[in-house]
């Protein structure tokens, strides 16, 4: 019953949120893109957690994402959809290779090693003036970019596809032996699971996903530098959106990219005169997050329901949107 | 000739505060399997510590070590009991994002409180130098890295004649046996976390007349202490001083003979961190497979 309601519900916010961008007013469709943009990031951070893969290197995927789609439109005069294939391509073969350079690395080792990969793409991409306009930056020819309605849409759409990727994901083997990998890589393997092959997969849709985002984003702003397509923000973001959320799970994601960008607005709006204001909330909602509330907004709203429905269906709905407890590695 | 001397001594200079830099990071693995992702602030702090006195008190940096030294292992010690203690044993996953949320707070209140305006010390030493023959010595980086030398010995003789440096080590080796020996491990942990800290407030009192302080100094000083301490082993601290002066040396090196090479140089680290991780995660001295 719970299930069939999150699913009406889900259809319902999807449905609402294509509708807005032909009645809202500019500032809440300039909310909504960047709700849309973050969650993709979410929901592609998400996935890769998801297979114990923690990545503190997303803005990698964004930029290279970015880049991608921004410098091909220019060379070859695409337009936007075409150039968020090539973005895609990009991202793919990025997290592909990533798979393969890191195959051994686990935890924090993986963690660092994709650090140090979006901080040294920032330096090539400052140091080569010649491909990416270097710390000038690099402008979208105008005439290609679509009007702001036609945007909003596709960011939406492709939030929208994201979503359905992860939910797609969520019903077949991949997931759980993803799940397996996290808990336990040794038993996963002995039951056949081959842990190079999942994580490949693994961090080249996590990579397309996230260089949609850049991609869309790059082509919203019409203009990229290195610090802005590499920025350590986006990397910020895209984990504390599902850690506040809900980790692990579908609708997590989501949720915590609205409350993200959210509160970003309030602290703008209360903390607007001092710069950094914004970063402050995101430190603290990280902390906070990982030493009270593991299991995020999602997970609460679960318990809560679950205790509501009293002790006799208290126990967690079925399905793979249900958190199971961690286990030691 | 002359050119590959003057590197040289530039590559050593660097190294000796790259020592120091890492070292705090090192031993905070090594001993409590901590990995601070906020160590680049700790250095943040310190510098801005030794501005302040500097600035305000009219204190020379140098002077100003002991008081952040102290500051560091207390604050540090307390932030351990208060938010890592408690994660401690569950997934590392957890202490990365923790440590890196520490992290951006410190950042962003130091952004809020001090502007992000580029500042420095300029105690009388910070723009001398000296000749020898053809060779230019800079005064600061001299000074610089004779203290971090001190220092880093200081930290060698304390883990090895020490009770507490024994105690530091039995704890490195094996974390249950250390404690049916009778030392309280959780406040040996934060101690040690806390010396780590200040060895990272110390670095910045250093660097303060060396690089521009700014809040935002503290990322790529990570990187680059993570680059030294993977390279060298994690939980080395023998191998983080090798660490130190190989990518020091090599981010000379880059910054003589690559053309744009300064700004080439700031990704030397990142390369190196890269390459080690891919082909050898156990770094230099690395024993045991930590994966």
């Amino acid at each position: 019953m719970q299930k069939v309601c999150l699913s009406i519900l889900a259809v319902a916010v999807a449905v609402f949120v294509l509708w807005l961008p032909f009645v809202a007013t500019s500032q809440i469709n300039d909310w909504m893109f960047r709700v849309a943009m973050l969650c993709i990031l979410a929901v592609s951070w998400n996935l890769m957690a998801n297979a114990g893969a923690i990545s503190l290197g997303h803005s990698a995927f964004w930029g290279v994402g970015a880049y991608a789609g921004v410098l091909s439109a220019n060379s070859l005069g695409l337009p936007i959809l075409p150039a968020t294939g090539v973005a895609v391509c990009a991202g793919a073969v990025l997290g592909a290779i990533i798979a393969l350079a890191t195959g051994r690395l686990r935890g924090v080792f993986f963690a660092i090693c994709t650090l140090a990969l979006s901080e040294s793409l920032r330096t090539t991409a400052l140091m080569t003036p010649k491909l990416t306009g270097g710390a000038v930056g690099l402008f979208l020819v105008q005439k290609l970019r679509p009007g702001a309605t036609e945007l909003f849409l596709i960011g939406t759409a492709a939030a929208i596809f994201a979503v359905l990727v992860s939910v797609v994901l969520a019903h077949t083997k991949f997931h759980y032996a993803c799940r397996a990998l996290r808990n336990h890589e040794g038993a996963a393997q002995m039951l056949g699971i081959d842990p190079r092959q999942y994580r490949l997969a693994v961090l080249a849709i996590s990579g397309a996903l996230a260089s949609v985002a850049g991609c869309i984003n790059a082509w919203y702003g019409g203009y990229l530098d290195p610090n802005i397509a590499f920025d350590l923000f986006v990397t910020v973001q895209a984990q504390i959106a599902p850690i506040l959320g809900g980790l692990f799970t579908i609708a997590g994601p989501v949720v915590g990219s609205f409350g993200i960008v959210f509160l970003s607005e309030l602290s703008r709006i209360w903390l607007g005169a001092h710069e950094g204001a914004s970063q402050l909330v995101f430190g603290l909602v990280l902390i906070v997050g990982i030493l009270f509330m593991p299991k995020g907004i999602y997970g609460s709203l679960l318990r809560f329901w679950a205790r509501r429905a009293g002790p006799a269906v208290a126990k967690p709905a079925g399905g793979p949107a249900t958190i199971i407890p961690q286990v030691q590695p | 000739m002359a050119y590959f001397t003057q590197l040289l001594i530039d590559a050593l200079l660097l190294g000796g505060i790259y020592t120091l830099m890492a070292i705090g990071l090192s031993l905070s693995y090594g001993v409590a399997r901590v990995i601070n992702f906020a160590h680049g602030e700790a250095v943040m702090l310190g510098a801005y510590g030794a501005f302040w006195g500097f600035r305000l008190l009219g204190l020379d940096p140098l002077m100003a070590i002991p008081a952040v030294a102290m500051l560091g292992i207390v604050v540090g010690a307390i932030v351990f009991r208060l938010t890592i203690l408690p994660i401690l044993d569950s997934q590392q996953e957890n202490q990365i994002l923790l440590t890196f949320g520490i992290g951006l707070v410190l950042q962003s209140l130091a952004v809020m409180a001090w502007s992000a305006d580029e500042r420095a010390t300029n105690p009388d030493y910070a723009l001398s130098s000296f000749e020898l023959g053809d060779l230019v010595v800079p005064g600061a980086r001299l000074i610089g890295c004779a203290v971090a030398g001190v220092l880093v010995a200081i930290l060698f003789v304390w883990l090895k004649f020490t009770e507490l440096g024994r105690a530091s080590r039995a704890l490195a080796d094996n974390r249950e046996a250390a404690g049916l020996m009778g030392i309280n491990v959780p406040a040996m942990f934060a101690f040690v976390f806390g010396l780590g800290v200040a060895l990272g407030d110390t670095t910045g009192a250093i660097v303060s007349f060396i690089l521009p302080v700014t809040p935002f100094m503290g990322f790529s000083i990570l990187i680059k202490s993570f680059a030294i301490v993977v390279l060298g082993g994690l939980g080395s601290i023998v191998g983080t001083v090798i660490g130190a002066f190989v990518v020091a040396f090599a981010e000379t090196a880059v910054a003589y003979y690559v053309p744009d090479g300064n700004g080439w140089a700031e990704a030397v680290a990142f390369a190196i961190l890269f390459v080690v991780l891919v082909v050898r995660p156990n770094g230099i001295l690395g024993t045991q497979a930590t994966l």
